[in-house]
């Protein structure tokens, strides 16, 4: 099955909005020293100003621009949301790629393994776990996909076995083309759509437990992070301030996952034409 | 014999959360006791109580000496100290588990309800302004993590409305009949209760349009309509069964979700369950109790999720012979 994936999220309206999205965020996020004068650690000279030409969003309790965390939030969140969507869908076809072709007692065990951990509640775990280490942010994205994997391994387990009896796979057998080569250049290929479609839904759910977990105040401090903006700002929900410090870091999470999940509703289309209609 | 399966399953999953809670604070850098209890404690503490706690958490055996006997006291339903509330967890969770389950629970059937109503009727208008409106609007609020939808509730009916309270879940030292503590403990559980079914009502809603729109399109609907069913009828007995069996699952699936979210949206309302007991051992570091709080929470879901399992058999009989 080979898809052209930019032309299907282009076709589709919500997908195009969605993509669309993630882009201004990233090249926000990227280019988040030339948008904002501030650092976002920077104590800037007032507290809880309220948004003016100088401090877009005003400032905090500890008086540090609103905008700038706002921007390096976003630096958090996809950092980690993509590296935590390429290392656990990594994991998936190690895992389910090795079952497929193992077969038999392996692919038992493998799948055994597999199932035992999808019954694992993700967030429970991962906030326990990060109770212990406080981890940073690449530990952050080693931790959430070492719970994200498992569901991911099944599907693509499921179908390297389709694709492994496949009429070219078997004609690439008979030329004498080893497994590696094999998973390389044919199987990795034809798993494509079902790849992407993990890699986006990983994405998705990396975002939000960092968030959760971050508003919990269990991840680095020093990290910013939509969460944790969210968890400060909550504390003073008795003043005004919540209007240009809570809203806008729970909007841009909720746009974020919005965009991924619109994103992700456009491939699956393109996967699965019986949902077209 | 089919079950088997199943259990298996939900065992393993079982024991490596234990290993994890077992594993975690033997992992830190440093003493597992500093790691259970934290550098201030260690500090606090006497070289009396520091030789009990070793020969009672079994310090000084192997680690597979100590691995027996953390199992063996969890089986004794010992779920260790907690150092900030001086009780032992177990009464801890005790106090803070009814609330959560109420609000669980009710979410659970709230959201499970009104989803396969939302989703029945609005499959059967497909493409009416009615299904578009809700499919746009339920697609949108997909995007909102659940605590920051509590928070939105919070800040437009507490703060800004005033209609709520805006914490806690009973008011205390009211000393009224029961009918004006009821109401005082549905007007606490208003929000938080709303907020959970919100961002897990998407879900339910999409699952029964899909499968009300696959139905829509079999021959049986057709008999029906020529047999001179009414429209109810139609959607409800014939149609709407259908979709029963996937929502009933996912209801089941949901419920992980659920009591994460739960554990968020308590936070934001300082409703008096397990999430916001959870956030003050994560304040106040008191590892036994986070311990205790995760693994009851990990346990519940692993029991629902294999009853539904086993339901699921009972509502589609082909499950059963499919094994």
């Amino acid at each position: 099955m080979h898809i052209n994936y930019w032309g299907e999220i282009k076709r589709d309206s919500l997908g195009r909005a969605g993509m669309g999205t993630l882009v201004v965020l990233a090249l926000l996020a990227i280019g988040a020293p030339i948008v904002s004068q501030y650092q976002p650690a920077e104590y800037t000279g007032a507290i809880f100003q309220p948004p003016s030409s100088q401090y877009w969003l005003g400032t905090n309790d500890v008086g540090q621009d609103i905008w700038a965390q706002l921007l390096y939030g976003a630096r958090t969140s996809l950092l980690i949301g993509s590296g935590a969507a390429l290392l656990s869908t990594f994991f998936s076809v190690l895992a389910g790629g090795m079952a497929a072709v193992l077969g038999g007692f392996g692919d038992r065990v493998l799948m055994r393994a597999v199932d035992a951990l999808i019954a694992v509640p993700p967030v429970i775990v991962a906030i326990l776990a990060a109770a212990y280490f406080r981890p940073g942010a690449s530990m952050l994205i080693i931790l959430l996909s070492a719970f994200l994997w498992p569901g991911g391994a099944r599907l693509i387990r499921s179908q390297a076995l389709s694709v492994k009896e496949r009429m070219h796979i078997a004609a690439a057998r008979t030329f004498g083309s080893s497994w590696p080569y094999l998973i390389r250049r044919h199987i990795i290929p034809d798993l494509g759509p079902v790849l992407t479609a993990i890699l986006v839904l990983n994405f998705r759910r990396a975002v939000f437990m960092e968030a959760g977990l971050s508003f919990l105040g269990v991840a680095d401090p020093t990290v910013i992070s939509w969460g944790k903006m969210m968890q400060q700002a909550l504390k003073f929900s008795y003043l005004e301030v919540w209007k240009w410090w809570l809203l806008p870091a729970g909007a841009a999470l909720s746009m974020t996952i919005a965009a991924l999940t619109f994103t992700g509703f456009a491939l699956e289309k393109a996967i699965n034409p019986r949902l077209k209609k | 014999m089919i079950n088997r399966g199943y259990c298996i399953n939900y065992l393993l999953a079982l024991m490596v959360i234990l290993t994890l809670n077992f594993m975690l604070p033997r992992l830190m850098p440093g003493d597992p006791l500093q790691a259970i209890y934290g550098d201030e404690a260690m500090i606090a503490m006497t070289p009396e109580l520091k030789e009990e706690l070793i020969s009672r958490y079994s310090l000084d055996l192997t680690q597979a000496g100590q691995f027996r006997a953390y199992i063996g006291s969890l089986l004794r339903g010992d779920l260790g100290y907690s150092y900030y509330y001086n009780v032992p967890v177990a009464a801890v969770l005790l106090g803070s588990f009814p609330w959560t389950a109420l609000l669980v629970g009710l979410a659970l059937c709230i959201s499970t309800g009104l989803g396969l109503f939302l989703g029945i009727e609005s499959g059967y208008r497909r493409g009416r302004t009615v299904d578009r409106l809700l499919l746009g609007g339920f697609m949108w609020i997909s995007g909102l993590p659940d605590f920051f939808v509590g928070m939105l509730l919070l800040l437009i009916f507490g703060v800004t409305l005033g209609l709520v309270p805006l914490a806690g879940a009973v008011t205390p030292y009211t000393g009224q009949g029961w009918a004006p503590a009821l109401i005082d403990g549905l007007r606490h559980l208003a929000l938080p209760l709303a907020s959970l079914v919100l961002a897990r009502l998407t879900a339910t809603y999409l699952l029964a349009r899909n499968t009300m729109i696959t139905t829509m399109g079999e021959p049986f609907i057709m008999t029906a309509r020529s047999k001179g069913c009414s429209g109810p009828a139609v959607r409800y007995r014939h149609a709407g069964r259908n979709s029963l069996l996937p929502v009933v699952t996912a209801a089941g699936l949901q419920l992980s979700h659920l009591i994460t979210g739960a554990l968020f949206v308590e936070i934001v309302f300082s409703y008096p369950g397990m999430g916001a007991l959870m956030y003050n051992a994560l304040l106040t570091r008191d590892y036994p109790l986070l311990q205790g709080i995760l693994l009851l929470s990990a346990v519940t879901v692993l029991t629902v999720n294999l009853l539904v399992d086993l339901l699921y058999k009972r509502i589609d009989p082909r499950v059963a012979y499919a094994h």
